[in-house]
Order: C-alpha cells, then structure tokens, then sequence
C-alpha cells in the first residue's frame, strides 16, 4: 500500500519532460509502484496531447515527406539491454557504477546518468541512517525494499520521499530487513560520509 | 475494427496509427505526417529549438510513430498524447542528452495484456476532448503555469524566477489546474 507520493509538480515535469534523468528515474520506480500516479501522469500526458492539438501548424518544407520514405524500411533501433536483471524497470536498464562503502552498514552505487542531477543506489542496515543532503534544490528518494522513517512518517517499497523542508533528522532504516533505496538530488553536496564518497567518485 | 468516435469530425487519427502497425499503410502516414509534423514542429520551436532542428525533430517523431506504430495502445492513450510523448522523448535526448524513463520501460508488445475494451478505447480518445476543452476554460494564471510546464525546457524553479512568483504558488497553480483537468474527466480517469 502507497503512502507517499511524488507532488504533481514533479510529476507535471516528468510528464513534459523537464526532470532530470535521475530525478525522473526515481519517479519511475515509483510510478511502476502506483496506479494513483500513473493515472495522474496519464492525465497529464493527456494535456501534453491536447497542448500539441492545439498549436498553431508550423510548414515543414515541401519535401520534408518525401526525405523520410527512404528511411522507413530501416527497422528501429532495439531497446537498451537489461543490465540489471535484479533491479524493477526502469533501474534494470541503466548502467550502474560500483558498490562504495560509505560508512558503516552503508553502501552506495552510482547511476551512470546524465544531466543536471545525480543519483544511485543505497543500501542500508537496519538501524543505520541514510544520507541526505543540504538544503539545494530537489531531492527524491525511493524506497525497492525494507523501509525507513523520517519526519514526515514511514516509508516502505514504493513510497517516495519528496521533502519540502530541510530535515534536521536523518531518515533512520527501521524493521530487521536492510533498505534498499534509489535516490536522486539537484543538491550540489551531500553531508557526511555520503558527500565524501561523492567527492571521491567524483560526481 | 471497433469504430471509435471522431474528435471534431477530423479523421480518426489512432485508427490510422493501426493501419500502419497492421498493414504498413503508407496513405495513413501521409495523413498523420500532415497532421501531427507541423504541430511537433511549433512545439519544438516553442521549447526554444533552431528552426533546422525543429524540423529535423518533427521528421524524426514522425519516423518513430511508423517504425512503432505497433506499440501504440489506444487503451492507453490517445493518438495526440502518444505522438506527444513519442516527440517529447526525441526531444529530450536531442536538447540535453538525457534519456526519458519511458525509453526504458519492457517492450508492452513483450508482455501482452487483457485484450483492450472497446469502451476503454472510446474514453481515451474522449478524454482528450475533455482536457482540451478543461484547458481552455483554466483560469489564465493557471494555464500560465501548465503551458510554461510543457512548452519550455524549464525547470519550476526557472519558471518561479520567470513569473516572479514563489515555487510554493508555482506548485499550488498547478495542483488546482490537475483537480480542474482530473473533474473534467470525471469517470474516464
């Protein structure tokens, strides 16, 4: 059962496609979690389709159709390989950097992604906080297995974390089973043993 | 083929999407190439793209809409929201090299799903009449803050800078623009 869910600002940007790719691959671990937000995107694609309908037409040049008809025979590219068979779509198809150990009982791996945010993998046993950077801009976070609390309740697989605050507290992993989180920030730093794991790796 | 309402008398342009995926029906192509080409391209103009790439970007959305004719779903969504998602990942990875979720996501075609209902059909070609009359009657500020969403390459807190408005307003805009466009579905959501 879905708790916490992404605003429908963030949701509007993955729809347009403004969020950045980590940020918008931690939205889509939750939506493949949610039917509540995927009806909300669906939504909102819908706006996209109507926003285009109704656009004023724009002339392509007289050949523009016919410029295409040679390349129509040409099969589309395949999708990307799955990578990562233990990881729900989309995370199986995106390359991932190394396990890092950023402290104890934490670990971290990097989302080899582009754009203006950065992201990974955390893993954390129970008990152990997870990381969380100052306050910079937007930050989600995940949960694909065991579960965590912060200020704002208790997360479990699926919920997603968007804090509107800077948190005092950590999120701490509750439960016997360790947390396994997929995160991702705008936020230039993180704090602690994260933010130097993330200097070290160098994103 | 279950007959599905006409928006506004125009053709049925997810019929034609499933002649190209059943029959490779190149007649349908050219009516959809005329129809939806033009509009991708002034929407990529919009969100601040050269003329040349613009064109080349429409001609590219279009290429992808023959070539994955057969993974539209009509049970999903509509043929113009479709086409809108096709052109709005090309025009990610062309602007900033960045990849949509979506492009990840299985093959549908690869996990087949319950046989899609003709009423299903019928009311995501009509909710894209709805939320195309919804928008027209947003309050201005609230249509402000949807078009600058989906027109331009920003993120909220550029488009806080440009309306000179707090994020907190920016998100609240839009919260009450989704409760308009989600009433204006009603049962269809």
């Amino acid at each position: 059962m879905i708790v916490h869910h992404p605003s429908e600002a963030t949701l509007a940007a993955y729809a347009a496609g403004t969020l950045p790719e980590a940020l918008a691959l931690v939205a889509a671990t939750h939506l493949g979690h949610c039917a509540v937000c995927r009806t909300t995107l669906s939504t909102l694609e819908a706006t996209g389709g109507a926003l285009l309908e109704d656009l004023p037409p724009v002339s392509l040049s007289i050949d523009a159709l016919d410029r295409l008809i040679g390349q129509m025979d040409r099969p589309a590219p395949p999708p990307p390989p799955v990578l990562n068979p233990d990881l729900p779509a989309p995370l199986n198809r995106v390359p991932l950097g190394r396990w890092w150990t950023i402290g104890a009982g934490v670990r971290y791996r990097p989302l080899r992604s582009n754009g203006a945010a950065w992201g990974g993998l955390v893993l954390a046993k129970p008990g152990r906080s997870l990381p969380r950077h100052g306050h910079a801009g937007r930050e989600l976070t995940c949960v694909l297995s065991g579960a965590f609390a912060d200020q704002d309740g208790t997360f479990a697989a699926g919920d997603l974390s968007e804090p509107d605050v800077d948190h005092d507290q950590p999120p701490m992993v509750i439960g016997a089973q360790a947390c396994l989180c997929i995160i991702a920030s705008e936020g230039m730093r993180l704090r602690g043993l994260l933010g130097l794991a993330q200097r070290m790796i160098g994103r | 083929m279950t007959q599905t309402p006409q928006p506004e008398g125009g053709p049925d342009h997810g019929a034609l999407i499933q002649a190209i995926a059943g029959q490779q029906d190149r007649q349908a192509f050219a009516v959809l190439f005329g129809h939806f080409a033009p509009r991708v391209k002034a929407w990529m103009l919009r969100s601040g793209v050269n003329p040349t790439a613009a064109e080349e970007l429409a001609q590219e959305t279009m290429l992808s809409v023959w070539r994955k004719a057969h993974l539209f779903d009509p049970a999903r969504a509509g043929a113009s929201t479709w086409i809108f998602t096709v052109a709005r990942n090309l025009r990610i990875d062309a602007l900033r090299r960045e990849r949509h979720p979506s492009d990840l996501m299985p093959d549908p075609t690869e996990e087949p799903d319950a046989p899609a209902q003709a009423d299903r059909i019928v009311a995501m070609s009509q909710q894209e009449v709805r939320i195309r009359s919804a928008l027209s009657l947003l309050p201005p500020d609230q249509a402000d803050v949807i078009r600058k969403a989906f027109f331009e390459d920003k993120v909220h807190a550029e488009i806080e800078k440009e309306l000179g408005i707090p994020l907190g307003t920016v998100k609240s805009r839009l919260r009450l623009a989704m409760t308009r466009l989600r009433a204006a579905l009603g049962d269809l959501a």
